[in-house]
């Protein structure tokens, strides 16, 4: 049976506006909506370009609105995390007064009979805007814009940059030669797969040969040596985006192992200051001890399970000018 | 802009010899690396070939969909890219793959070429990561996802004329080869004016497909596919600035396809929802004599990032089996957004 592994990745984005998104943004928090001038046209939301030859626009906008006409909608009985409103609704096509292209919003309505072409829907502000398009919290029949709670008025500063977290959740099954190695290293073994076509032993789980294109299976397996010799390192300088959780400077290290031509990867050292890191150290191996929780879902460089990363070990440094050309 | 070469301009013949998909499944246990694995090898085989035969690679996959930055890095361990091979990427479809790959055969110095598709829609819920595709200021803030926008569509073909709720009924009927018009008519609006029949399963799966030059592809199968038209153009990202109830770009890449050189007897039209496949063979012309998704289509299957490329293989196999002409095409982005024209021919 597959196992399969979840994992969420998050994406902070901080968008650049520039002069005519950025200038609709900011009506948003004043409750005004712009579009821009295009030939005889008025298109909303706003483009630096005429949508239909590239042609650059000069800065002419149009306040439209605030009422609008639905163009076109759907209901969206079950909405999701990401949608506007919590509660069902309906996405539509709404023309501002005054524009001459529909723009795409919620109209909160209660239930589907109430929706229809042509009927007449005003934006509900939300009382706090930031210069995003949910700054019109939704569409509502009538005339007459609302505002939700409490004004705290228009931005005081020009509108130029916008945040968007994007957040995904993944489910991926774990290859069986990931699961096959991960439950190895929680025994201290250090599972190899040698393809039966070249020769090549591959660590981490990869459970097919990349040179031959043909699957390894439990029968490939080889137990791998718990020493080798770094042959080459990066040192990283962290920057502080979300999620990152080391404030030092680190280093990632390549090991190849000793008597074979496998390399472990981007791997950890410890005990050992990064700015004395070098090619040609003598290093061991670090296991969790058999209580502590570990990573086995596996990742791009390989799955390590129990295998922690790399310690030095003493031994005299190994000279060899051509060490540092191994990182595969 | 540099004209793109035309069938005939070179001095090459370019047809697909071959294709393989893998089985097209709700969920697969396997890694997209594993699915390309097994699709470019039974892709290879029948015509006798291993991956050292192969001088160019084009892979369509799309990192969003895996949950993983460069994902296409590790589906290279399923061409066998070693000692290194001639290797290219797109972010779309494996049609998209195939242009490139068509584009770099011209160049004449080489012979046979691999593309694939891959994707792995099940990895997450397509109805929260597709949102983040779209145009990041007025859209994507919203959660803008693909049923409504098809929805939105759909609303607006049916106000033309071009279809209506029975026809697209009838096209999912006929697609997946079961229902009752009458009884799908009876169930409820899943996103009005579409219901479950009009829109597509989500698909686990890859395809690979095989091209060669002249003589080559002359030597590995008796009736090549020859791409005689090829051709994709592109509209405006937001459909608020787009007139729904047509697709201008579709026309535009049929127009410079040479759809109208000759009759087709088989369309494979990349039509996920079923009022597309409607308003395709409307902008496209198809009368009533053409076989259209005789493969069932998207509705069938529609393994994202392959689903374009299989409608290319389904329209290989017409040609293979004896057939003179097909259309297939591919499309990308809400509401038809990006389309792409492949014509084929067989030659006596």
């Amino acid at each position: 049976m597959t196992r399969f592994v979840e994992s969420t990745i998050t994406f902070p984005y901080k968008r650049s506006l520039g002069p005519v998104v950025g200038a609709f943004m900011t009506a948003l928090t004043e409750r005004r909506i712009l579009g821009i001038r295009c030939d005889d046209r008025v298109i909303v939301p706003p483009l630096e370009w005429d949508p239909a030859t590239g042609r650059e626009l000069p800065h002419e906008f149009v306040e439209v609105g605030p009422a609008a006409t639905v163009e076109s909608w759907t209901w969206v009985p079950a909405p999701t995390e990401q949608h506007p409103l919590d509660r069902p609704f309906a996405f539509a096509f709404v023309r501002l007064d005054g524009a001459s292209t529909p723009l795409l919003h919620a109209v909160d309505a209660g239930t589907p009979d109430a929706m229809a072409e042509g009927m007449r829907v005003a934006p509900r502000w939300r009382g706090t805007r930031v210069g995003r398009i949910d700054d019109i919290a939704c569409f509502v029949p009538g005339e007459t814009p609302t505002t939700e709670g409490e004004d705290t008025g228009a931005s005081e500063e020009p509108v130029t940059r916008m945040d968007y977290l994007a957040s995904i959740t993944y489910r991926n099954p774990v290859p069986a030669a990931a699961d096959r190695a991960a439950a190895a290293s929680r025994d201290r073994r250090l599972l190899g797969l040698r393809c039966p076509v070249c020769n090549e032993v591959y660590a981490g789980g990869k459970g097919y040969c990349p040179i031959d294109s043909v699957e390894l299976g439990p029968e490939c397996e080889v137990d791998l040596p718990h020493t080798g010799t770094i042959t080459n390192f990066a040192v990283v300088t962290p920057v502080q985006y979300p999620g990152q959780t080391e404030t030092e400077p680190f280093a990632r290290v390549f090991v190849l192992l000793d008597g074979t031509d496998v390399i472990i990867p981007y791997a950890t050292v410890f005990e050992l200051p990064a700015d004395q890191v070098r090619v040609g150290l003598r290093v061991d191996a670090v296991w969790a001890s058999p209580a502590e929780e570990v990573d086995d879902a596996g990742g791009m460089g390989g799955s390590w399970g129990s295998l922690l990363g790399w310690i030095p070990n003493g031994e005299p440094d190994v000279e060899d000018p051509d060490l540092v050309n191994r990182i595969f | 802009m540099a004209a793109a070469p035309t069938a005939g301009a070179s001095p090459h013949d370019i047809a697909v010899v071959g294709w393989a998909q893998t089985p097209m499944v709700r969920r697969t246990d396997k890694s997209e690396t594993q699915l390309l694995l097994d699709v470019i090898t039974d892709a290879l085989t029948p015509l006798g070939l291993t991956r050292a035969d192969v001088d160019f690679t084009c892979l369509g996959s799309c990192d969003y969909i895996t949950g993983q930055a460069f994902s296409f890095v590790s589906n290279l361990d399923a061409i066998g890219a070693w000692p290194p091979k001639r290797d290219s990427h797109v972010e779309m479809d494996g049609a998209w793959a195939l242009y490139e790959a068509w584009l770099r055969l011209h160049e004449g110095d080489i012979e046979i070429a691999v593309v694939t598709g891959s994707g792995r829609s099940s990895t997450g819920d397509p109805s929260l990561i597709y949102p983040m595709e779209m145009d990041p200021y007025f859209l994507a803030p919203l959660g803008a996802d693909p049923l409504t926008f098809a929805a939105l569509q759909a609303r607006a073909v049916i106000a033309a004329g071009i279809a209506d709720e029975r026809s697209m009924a009838e096209v999912a009927v006929r697609s997946r080869g079961t229902g009752d018009v009458d009884a799908l008519l009876a169930e409820d609006f899943l996103r009005p004016p579409l219901r479950r029949h009009d829109v597509p399963p989500i698909t686990d799966g890859a395809a690979a497909m095989v091209l060669a030059t002249g003589d080559r592809a002359r030597q590995l199968v008796e009736r090549p596919a020859y791409v005689t038209g090829f051709d994709h153009r592109t509209e405006c990202h937001n459909p608020s600035y787009r007139a729904l109830d047509d697709s201008p770009s579709t026309r535009i890449a049929a127009e410079a396809a040479g759809l109208g050189d000759a009759p087709v007897e088989v369309a494979e039209l990349q039509a996920a929802f079923t009022h597309e496949e409607l308003l395709l063979r409307r902008v496209l012309g198809l009368g009533d004599g053409v076989s259209v998704n005789p493969s069932g289509g998207a509705l069938r299957a529609n393994p994202i990032m392959a689903t374009g490329l299989c409608r290319i293989g389904y329209a290989a196999d017409h040609i293979f089996g004896g057939g003179n002409r097909a259309l297939a095409h591919a499309t990308s982005g809400p509401c038809l957004q990006q389309n792409l024209v492949c014509i084929l021919e067989g030659r006596s």
